[in-house]
């Protein structure tokens, strides 16, 4: 245990130094702040000043799963930069070969953050939620959303050879979370050309409230850590 | 010769590390979102599209490329070789503007854009190494991604932000002192083309030396040194 909280230490005054995890508590209340509080303003403007409607009301749902998915996401990325630093570097392989391990080292720098911005986004769900999820819910939302960018990091280290591909590989990333609004501009047929992402399932269970969604957005999001795993053990073997 | 060497190297380097790979879906990816867009919203969001990615991609990579060329020792390499920074930030430019314009104009062609290519090429190109200037200018002082990531955040809003204001009805005239504006009066066939397109080409030069400055700088000084 000492080892990994000493990574974990290490990792956070990394990101403290950097001002990153200052931005990284900062951004999503800001988020949630415009969430809550400036769409209302927003529609208000629109409505009296311009007559025009805006009617969001119905996407209030799609702004709290993306609020629920910022912390996690921007958690995890900051972790994978300072990954693909630490394997530029070449400080990953020494690493691994201390007590810590390849094991400690992805709980550390990727499971450790998924972990905390558990915390923070049901807190961020419960003070901004502007479509008022239940409490199970928002409980739900927020881990199911930890475990997609736990994904989603650990898809950017295993499959990329240094920094530059995990930056042009982060880019393409943003594409699995397109499951996140496709209920609400996609035809059903269409969106499961999106099953395999777990995003879809995650927006699915947030907008239907059948916990039976919970199935497949659990598995799919398993389904992808196993592959990525073997790639990122195998990554770390080559060190 | 040795521009052409340094231009060969940067594309092979871009080719390698899947930028070509990675702009070739996201343009299909745009293209396809920009047919199912209603035709009058389309013009609109294609220009949104264009200018906040393929344009600005030289701010988003350049950090991940110069921090990565520092931890190889290829600028160490450099500093002792005949390479002149000037010939390295052009060639970083052009390198990134080749896709920044490729990729744009793919996307600006397949979903109709109503706008002159010639004026839309000449300032994609321009946006683009506008971009890319400011990206090595932050990247020659960053030490690590996060920082650099960080970095660019005020840059996009100042850009950016105007920008999409003028995009979207905000224009007061002063406007198009701003090159992000100035990229939008183009894009939108403007009545003030000619100056937008002047400023932006002005801004573009004022930055290509800053960055030069700031390289020339870097290169002096790799190793902890100052040669």
């Amino acid at each position: 245990m000492k080892p990994w909280l000493i990574s974990f230490k290490r990792f956070i005054q990394e990101i403290w130094h950097d001002k990153m995890l200052f931005f990284i508590c900062l951004s999503p209340i800001l988020a949630g702040v415009f969430f809550r509080f400036g769409i209302p303003l927003l529609e208000r403007f629109f409505a009296e000043r311009l007559h025009y409607g805006l009617h969001l009301d119905q996407y209030h749902v799609l702004f709290d799963l993306l609020l629920g998915a910022l912390l996690p996401y921007m958690f995890c990325f900051a972790s994978t930069m300072v990954m693909l630093t630490e394997y530029d570097e070449r400080i990953t392989g020494y690493l691994a070969v201390t007590p810590l391990g390849k094991r400690g080292y992805l709980l550390t720098r990727l499971g450790f953050p998924a972990f905390l911005s558990f915390f923070g986004s049901c807190a961020l769900l419960i003070v901004f939620s502007s479509s008022r999820m239940p409490l199970y819910l928002i409980t739900l939302i927020a881990f199911l959303s930890c475990l997609l960018c736990f994904n989603i990091s650990l898809l950017l280290f295993a499959l990329s050879g240094n920094r530059v591909e995990g930056l042009a590989l982060a880019k393409l990333s943003g594409l699995v979370l397109l499951g996140l609004p496709a209920p609400f501009f996609v035809p059903n047929e269409i969106q499961f050309f999106l099953a395999p992402f777990p995003s879809l399932w995650i927006a699915k269970l947030a907008v239907e409230r059948k916990l039976i969604l919970l199935i497949p957005a659990v598995l799919t999001g398993i389904v992808w850590i196993l592959p990525l795993y073997r790639k990122f053990d195998h990554k770390l073997s080559r060190c | 010769m040795r521009m052409k060497g340094l231009l060969w190297g940067d594309i092979v380097f871009q080719y390698k590390y899947g930028f070509y790979f990675l702009y070739t879906i996201l343009t299909v990816f745009y293209i396809g979102v920009a047919i199912t867009l209603p035709q009058s919203w389309r013009e609109k969001i294609v220009i949104l599209m264009i200018f906040t990615d393929p344009a600005a991609m030289g701010l988003f990579f350049m950090g991940a490329i110069v921090l990565f060329e520092k931890s190889q020792k290829v600028l160490d390499s450099l500093a002792v070789s005949p390479v002149k920074p000037i010939e390295y930030v052009v060639s970083k430019l052009l390198s990134l503007a080749f896709i920044s314009t490729s990729a744009g104009l793919a996307i600006a062609m397949a979903s109709g854009l109503p706008v002159n290519l010639f004026t839309l090429t000449i300032s994609l190109f321009c946006s683009s190494c506008l971009f890319s200037s400011f990206g090595l200018i932050i990247a020659a002082k960053a030490t690590t991604l996060n920082r650099f990531i960080l970095a660019t955040i005020p840059i996009e809003i100042t850009v950016m932000f105007p920008a999409v204001g003028y995009l979207f009805g905000w224009r007061p005239i002063w406007g198009l002192v701003h090159p992000g504006v100035c990229m939008m009066e183009v894009c939108l066939q403007g009545s003030f083309v000619p100056v937008a397109f002047g400023i932006l080409f002005g801004w573009t030069v004022l930055f290509l030396f800053f960055a030069l400055a700031v390289i020339r700088a870097m290169l002096q000084s790799v190793g902890g040194v100052a040669l």
